[in-house]
């Protein structure tokens, strides 16, 4: 076990084995104080009492969707994290031969600052890309191009279904989008009726792994049997998504390795990385530069956003004058709305973050009288900025009082969203 | 009394810290931590929001106007020339899911209680 940030994590890095037998988040039962917080913030009953004194425990991984919120609200810090390939990055940076990628999250560099002291939330994206060379990653791709190939893939996915309506073979709407690891496996395990719904899509991390290894490695003149792609995330269950087996697709694993936000503090830290100081750095440009529709992938309705600002254009032909679509906007919870599109009416959209939230949405999709066209998913309230894998509140730990409230409010938040 | 008796270990702490709270604090000060709490989320979702409207740091706000997005998609000699969802999208950048609900059947099956 290896502590970092303030979480503990089991420092094996597993290949080829079976993600779905993984215990990605465990609870230590000497660590527990039965308060039941995890089951509360827990979408699924994964994390449950397994005895009479209340200890608790994810008792299977088929149930655990690997979000992590159970361990950002464990008060006692019970909970850790079952896989970490910190140490085999440190080994492929050493390595000459090997050509270590950085893929790093929307989210992750709103978070990252945190553990160097900024303020909550601070932008410190340069100063990421500049820790990822010093740590001596070689390409420095960034996992918020691929978030804007995700919008011009998926935004395509949805205008070809609204127009497919009616004709045979038409593939279903609402259509829901596939960026969240959680999410997917959620469908998969729970609503496996409703798969034909989800975007064929992959994740932006599943585009961005199989296009470094192929117009990557075509753009860098690296083969791509030597590259070695960390995906860097505000998510545990991103480390599930890594590991899928169907992810090679180019030929080889798409992604090698994936660490969290948290991880990242940790490796900085101990390469004795003067973070405040660094230079703002900008990432390899061909499979690194992005835009604002990109960056909000880490808010609730962030996808939903920047896909809107794609259809609007493409299904009304003109060009959208003011991008911020405040309407699908969501701090956390459940929203609706419907966006006027000039030349073609209005669209009933819907943003949803925290699993429990989903089921009535699901379930009127399952009756077939969802009025939705688009449905975006965040398994974490809020979405990726309040990801599993991100630092830890720091009021969440602070004091008795402080923890108390911390817990309150959070517990009051989630019973509003209900 | 009854009910306190019967108050779980759960409700306990909170009505003690909420109680221990008030009595330390005032109540002022006790609602802006309440607010500092809340808006830890929302917090950092203002900072993603802020940085989108910040043309320095992302010159362009629309996926479809990203030069390097132009590029990849460029007819004439892009890696996916196809355009969105053609053939070498589909090939890379599309999927298939699986269904995995027979592990959960077979849980349920041997009485474990989930959520759905």
């Amino acid at each position: 076990m290896k502590e970092m940030e303030g979480v503990l994590y089991q420092t094996n890095a597993p290949t080829g084995v079976d993600p779905d037998n993984i215990y990605f988040v465990q609870v230590d039962p000497n660590k527990c104080e039965a308060c039941g917080t995890c089951e509360e913030v827990c979408g699924t009953g994964a994390i449950q009492s397994i005895n009479d004194e209340g200890i608790h425990a994810v008792v299977n991984p088929a149930a655990c969707m690997n979000c992590g919120q159970c361990l950002v609200n464990c008060p006692y810090g019970a909970i850790y994290e079952g896989v970490s390939y910190v140490d085999q990055i440190f080994e492929k940076l050493k390595d000459p031969n090997t050509v270590v990628v950085s893929m790093p999250a929307p989210a992750v560099r709103y978070g990252l600052g945190e553990c160097f002291g900024y303020p909550t939330g601070t932008y410190v994206g340069g100063k990421m890309h500049a820790a990822l060379k010093k740590l001596g990653f070689d390409l420095i791709y960034d996992n918020e191009w691929t978030a804007d190939v995700t919008i011009m893939e998926e935004g395509t996915e949805l205008v070809q279904r609204v127009k497919e309506q009616g004709k045979p073979k038409a593939r279903p709407l609402p259509q829901f989008t596939s960026c969240c690891p959680g999410w997917v496996k959620f469908v998969e395990t729970f609503y496996p009726d409703l798969i034909p719904n989800l975007s064929s899509c992959k994740s932006p991390i599943g585009m961005l792994g199989p296009l470094a290894k192929t117009y990557g490695s075509h753009e860098s003149h690296v083969p791509a049997k030597k590259m070695y792609t960390v995906s860097i995330m505000p998510c545990i269950a991103k480390k599930y998504e890594g590991m899928r087996p169907e992810l090679a697709d180019s030929g080889y694993h798409d992604i090698d390795a994936t660490i969290d936000t948290r991880e990242l503090a940790y490796m900085i830290k101990k390469a004795g990385i003067d973070f405040k100081s660094l230079p703002d750095v900008k990432p390899d440009r061909e499979l690194g530069e992005s835009t604002g529709g990109a960056t909000i992938f880490g808010c609730s309705g962030g996808v939903m956003e920047a896909a809107l600002r794609l259809g609007y254009e493409v299904l009304s032909g003109e060009k959208l004058k003011d991008p911020y679509i405040k309407a699908v906007r969501a701090s956390s919870g459940v929203k609706a709305a419907s966006v006027p599109i000039p030349n073609f009416g209005e669209i009933q959209v819907c943003v949803v973050s925290g699993l429990a939230n989903t089921i009535p949405i699901l379930e009127q999709v399952r009756q077939g009288n969802s009025p939705y066209a688009f449905i975006e998913v965040m398994t974490c309230p809020g979405g990726c900025v309040n990801g599993g894998g991100q630092p830890l509140d720091p009021d969440l730990r602070a004091s008795l009082f402080k923890n108390v409230m911390a817990r309150v409010n959070r517990r009051y938040r989630m019973r509003q969203t209900v | 009394m009854r009910n306190i008796i019967k108050m779980t270990r759960r409700g306990f702490i909170r009505a003690a810290g909420l109680a221990c709270g008030y009595a330390v604090l005032s109540v002022n000060m006790t609602k802006e931590a309440m607010a500092a709490a809340l808006a830890f989320v929302e917090q950092r979702q203002k900072h993603v929001y802020d940085a989108d409207r910040n043309n320095k740091l992302y010159e362009y706000k629309k996926s479809q106007d990203n030069p390097m997005i132009t590029a990849l998609y460029d007819k004439q000699d892009g890696f996916l020339h196809e355009g969105p969802c053609g053939h070498m999208s589909h090939r890379l950048l599309h999927t298939d899911y699986i269904d995995r609900s027979a592990r959960v059947k077979a849980l349920k099956a041997k009485g474990y209680k989930l959520a759905l």
